[in-house]
């Protein structure tokens, strides 16, 4: 029988065991230490796209100290001398000198900067990609709005951080974008003026600025952000995570692997993978040829010069913003306010509220441990679609400049284009999405009480002609039904399956099972999926 | 791996088996780990032996009324049924126990093929899905492929480190090479890792479905009670309710401490904001300076052409002869930076007041964007417009450089140029007579 009687004492300890023992002597870690090695993590490929997040930003932090050791922030003017040919000789920023010297006379300098730039956009795009998911399915629900507003601090940072970072080599793209971010600051009514001069030290440029971006960059948001993320993800193995319904699944339980082993071996190798991704892209995909812009020169703009792709909806708004200046009493509002201070302020307190919003006009105030499928909340969902296209708007727009030069569209054409669809296309892609969910709703109640139609037309002995209806099927279970059954084989000389003796008699197995390994079998019938998925 | 029979060996033969339809042999569950405590709540007080543990909510009574092999590892099964292929762990440590979640573990045979039990309805609504079993979990081969296919991409990422240190030491950093070789090394030495582990632990490490009791996250009524009558009575005992005063003036120090934050804030700079963006670096009588250094002569650009210009400040040598200083450093740039057009004769429509701020059809206008500070540097000849490349505000250079679109809404500001006797363009007024640039809150 396999019922086991609880594990013996081991007398004669090993290593490891002697280590975990003094440890214990120590501070009491067994039941503790149990008790989070047997946590359940359910399994479902939406929660990896937070898991993409957390480790972006170990990639962030490892590159980002490599980089630190060569990286000189300051804005005293140099004369470079590089290896670089084309800017030798040029005068320059110690920061932009040294972000050169990074990219081409360190090794591994150029690699490790492409991974570090890669790697934040890559942490800001899974942020909101897994914001998504866990707005869509209702995962912010009660009991975790907390770590929601957690998530959406962790967005606004982790855009700050991204602006700091790509700030920092002071060549001429991140200089213009530095120079707006003076005049946003400059346009906030009252304290607008004395804010800018108090960030930037001054007048724009500023006075010795680069040092202040370098510690927000590298020390204080980085800093909140490890606290953040570490109170995020407290609060999730406190509250256990969300899980799908299915089968087995109750608002009471979670179900899927326990941490010891597999959920921490295959979470280390997803850790590995998005760093080999993140590498492969840093090696072989350029990103900010900073080489290729020069040094920040206040006089000197490029074209079609673009932002990082979470600032662009910024600069959409921006772009689509009517010159609405208010003036009067001796004081200006001036038109840059409201599209790039107000709005957001708007967007993300929007956001922030939502859980709480909901709950209030729902009236709905349960604890939910279940996620819902998109279908089975039209409103958040319509919700959602309306905000993502507001959103998409505004980003397109980030880049019509672009678009209108592509495509050969007057750039006015491409702004007006923005500012109505700014207007009209969220509220189609409401409707549009809320008549959806509701089709899908009926679609599923109408298989579930009729089942599925079979195309097959029956003529009944009265006459009268019916249509067949199969039954629906049984839930799709959450690991692929592929079959691919294989069975002990026979020895190739049918004298058992024991380990084969001689090269011969091994080959002749192998050659068998080539012929016979895949079989079709189901001992619960032709219909019932049988043979292991890969998983 | 090690608790698993082998392959193709039998399960033992009671495990599940005998009311099974199929072939019993091939259908065994493991139900491993531990059933700490109950689930019950009502129970949750008792310090009940692991024995004594009620029934676990999980229903996998569809299974069980199925027959199925998975069932017999199900928690439904009642406590002290013997033929349950179930595997209890060590009892969970008693202080613990009580504030211990369930956590149970079913676990896929090593041999043969588990009925799955999704979409059985009987019973009331299913029990948690068991994957069937892989071909690692029934064919030796298959195991040993899997281990050896693992294994390569484990050798694959130390190739990756080995190129990574080859390429970083011996490789030439200034070769185009250089740079993609080290990310793919990384890649490989980082993702055959990664591969190797996901394969690791998707092929060879037994299928389990664990199932774990939720915490209830509200404290009990009489707890509640309890906490906040303690913390009441610690708030009594501070005597804040009762000194009013020690209240007052306690709160009075903190916001006053609290107010303390303003002098690192204010420290940030010693430059005041005053008047200092009114002002640019042009003076009266400086002249127009490119920025390599070339005093603009009239007659120096074409019509239709541009220049880019910058304050060459006049200043008065010792022996009484004027010199001209250019400014071009990086402040100056920031608001002093002008454009300089020369437009065909008679198209230019001056502004009242503004007739003779140009020369045979030479305009001066500050480049920097009166929408957000941008250099506004793209020049349509045909049309006469500057356009901001940073969010497209169009001026109309014939219009005292009125903003005609995008989001600016007020014209550049215009420099008064005159040319003096050597033929050398310079501002006649000085400063602009507006700032210029981004808007503020102290702007009129």
């Amino acid at each position: 029988m396999t019922t086991a009687s609880p594990p013996e004492f081991v007398k004669r300890p090993t290593p490891v065991r002697k280590a975990n023992r003094a440890i214990d002597e120590r501070f009491g870690t067994q039941a503790g230490l149990r008790r989070n090695l047997n946590k359940v993590f359910p399994d479902h490929w939406s929660f990896m796209i937070g898991e993409i997040a957390l480790y972006s930003f170990i990639v962030l932090l490892l590159t980002g100290i490599y980089l630190t050791l060569f990286f000189d922030p300051s804005n005293t003017e140099v004369i470079y001398n590089g290896s670089y040919v084309p800017l030798k000789g040029v005068e320059m920023s110690r920061a932009y000198a040294s972000t050169l010297d990074i990219s081409f006379d360190t090794r591994a300098g150029l690699v490790f900067r492409q991974i570090h730039h890669w790697a934040a956009l890559v942490f800001v795009a899974s942020i909101v990609v897994h914001l998504f998911r866990v707005f869509f399915t209702g995962a912010y629900r009660k009991p975790r709005e907390v770590n929601w507003l957690i998530g959406v601090g962790l967005l606004i940072l982790a855009i700050l951080e991204g602006f700091a970072g790509y700030s920092l080599p002071d060549d001429l793209l991140s200089g213009t974008g530095l120079r707006i971010a003076a005049s946003i600051a400059q346009s906030i009514p009252i304290i607008g003026t004395w804010a800018s001069f108090l960030v930037f030290n001054g007048e724009f440029p500023g006075d010795n600025f680069l040092p202040r971006l370098y510690v927000i960059h590298i020390l204080l948001v980085p800093g909140v952000l490890l606290a953040l993320i570490g109170a995020h993800m407290g609060i999730l193995w406190h509250q256990k995570h969300t899980d799908f319904p299915g089968p087995g699944k109750t608002e009471h339980n979670v179900v899927g692997h326990r941490v010891f082993p597999v959920f921490a071996v295959k979470s280390g190798g997803f850790f590995m993978m998005v760093f080999a991704m993140l590498a492969l892209l840093g090696g072989l995909a350029q990103i900010n040829p900073i080489w290729m812009f020069g040094p920040y020169d206040p006089s000197k703009v490029s074209s079609a010069s673009q932002p990082d792709w979470y600032i662009g909806f910024l600069d959409g708004s921006t772009r689509l913003m009517p010159p609405w200046e208010f003036r009067g009493l001796g004081h200006t509002v001036p038109a840059v306010f409201w599209p790039t201070a107000v709005l957001p302020g708007i967007l993300f307190t929007l956001l922030a509220l939502y859980p709480f919003l909901e709950a209030r006009f729902t009236g709905d105030t349960k604890s939910y441990n279940l996620l819902q499928r998109p279908r089975e909340a039209p409103t958040r969902t319509a919700l959602g679609a309306m905000s993502i296209s507001f959103y998409l708007v505004l980003w397109i727009s980030g880049g019509n400049d672009v678009i209108a030069k592509t495509f050969s569209i007057s750039l006015n054409a491409m702004t007006w284009a923005g500012r109505i669809g700014l207007i009209i296309v969220p509220p189609i892609a409401y409707a549009v999405t809320k008549k959806i969910c509701l089709a899908l709703q009926a679609k599923d109640a109408e298989v579930e009480h009729h089942g599925i139609e079979t195309g097959i037309i029956r003529q009944l002995p009265s006459g009268e002609f019916v249509e067949d209806h199969r039954p629906k099927p049984t839930p799709v279970p959450d690991h692929p039904l592929v079959t691919n059954d294989r069975f002990a084989l026979p020895s190739a000389n049918g004298h058992g399956d024991g380990d084969g003796k001689g090269l011969a008699r091994r080959a002749g197995k192998a050659v068998s099972g080539f012929f016979v390994e895949e079989k079709e079998t189901g001992p619960g019938g032709p219909s019932a999926p049988v043979g292991g998925g890969k998983h | 791996m090690s608790d698993q029979t082998g392959p193709g060996t039998p399960g033992p033969a009671g495990s599940g088996g005998g009311d099974q339809p199929g072939d019993s042999a091939q259908e065994r569950v493991h139900y491993a780990g531990y059933q700490g405590e109950p689930a019950d709540k009502s129970d949750q007080d008792s310090m009940s032996s692991i024995f004594k543990r009620a029934k676990h909510p999980v229903d996998t009574s569809g299974a069980a009324v199925g027959g199925s092999g998975i069932s017999a590892g199900g928690p439904d099964v009642p406590a002290g049924t013997s033929d349950g292929p179930e595997v209890l762990g060590t009892p969970p440590h008693q202080t613990d126990s009580t504030r211990d979640p369930e956590t149970t573990v079913m676990r896929t045979g090593d041999a043969g093929v588990a009925q799955p039990t999704y979409g059985t309805h009987a019973g009331g609504g299913g029990g948690v899905t068991v994957r069937p079993p892989r071909a690692e979990d029934v064919d030796r081969r298959a195991e040993r492929r899997a281990e050896r296919l693992i294994a390569c991409w484990f050798l694959i990422s130390v190739v990756g480190t080995v190129g990574f240190v080859i390429t970083n030491f011996v490789g030439d950093k200034h070769q185009a090479y250089y740079t993609p070789c080290l990310g793919s090394a990384l890649g490989l030495a980082v993702g055959g890792l990664g591969i190797g582990m996901i394969l690791w632990a998707k092929r060879l490490m037994p299928h389990e479905q664990a199932v774990q009791e939720r915490h209830e996250f509200t404290s009990a009524k009489e707890e509640i009670a309890v906490t906040e009558a303690e913390i009441t009575a610690g708030f009594a005992d501070t005597g804040l309710a009762r000194f009013p005063l020690l209240r007052r003036t306690l709160l009075g120090a903190g916001t006053v401490l609290g107010g303390l934050i303003v002098v690192p804030l204010l420290n940030l700079t010693n430059s005041k904001p005053g008047k200092k963006l009114d002002h640019t670096s042009w003076v009266k009588g400086a002249r127009l300076v490119t920025e390599d250094g070339r005093l603009v002569k009239l007659g120096d650009i074409s019509i239709g052409g541009i220049e880019t210009v910058f304050p060459a400040i006049p200043v008065t040598e010792s022996d009484g002869t004027t010199t001209y200083k250019p400014k071009t450093d990086v402040h100056t740039k920031a608001d002093s930076t002008t454009i300089l057009i020369r437009l065909p004769p008679g198209v230019d429509r001056p502004r009242k007041g503004r007739e003779n701020w140009s020369v045979d059809g030479h305009v001066a206008y500050s480049k920097i964007c009166s929408h957000a500070g941008c250099p506004v540097s793209l020049y349509e000849q045909q049309t006469h417009h500057l356009l901001c490349p940073c969010h497209q505000s169009v001026f109309d250079v014939l219009d005292g450089c009125r903003a005609i679109f995008g989001p600016a809404s007020r014209s550049l500001p215009q420099l008064a140029i005159a040319v003096d006797d050597d033929g050398f363009l310079y501002a006649r007024n000085g400063d602009y007579d507006e700032p210029v640039g981004a808007a503020f809150w102290e702007r009129s």
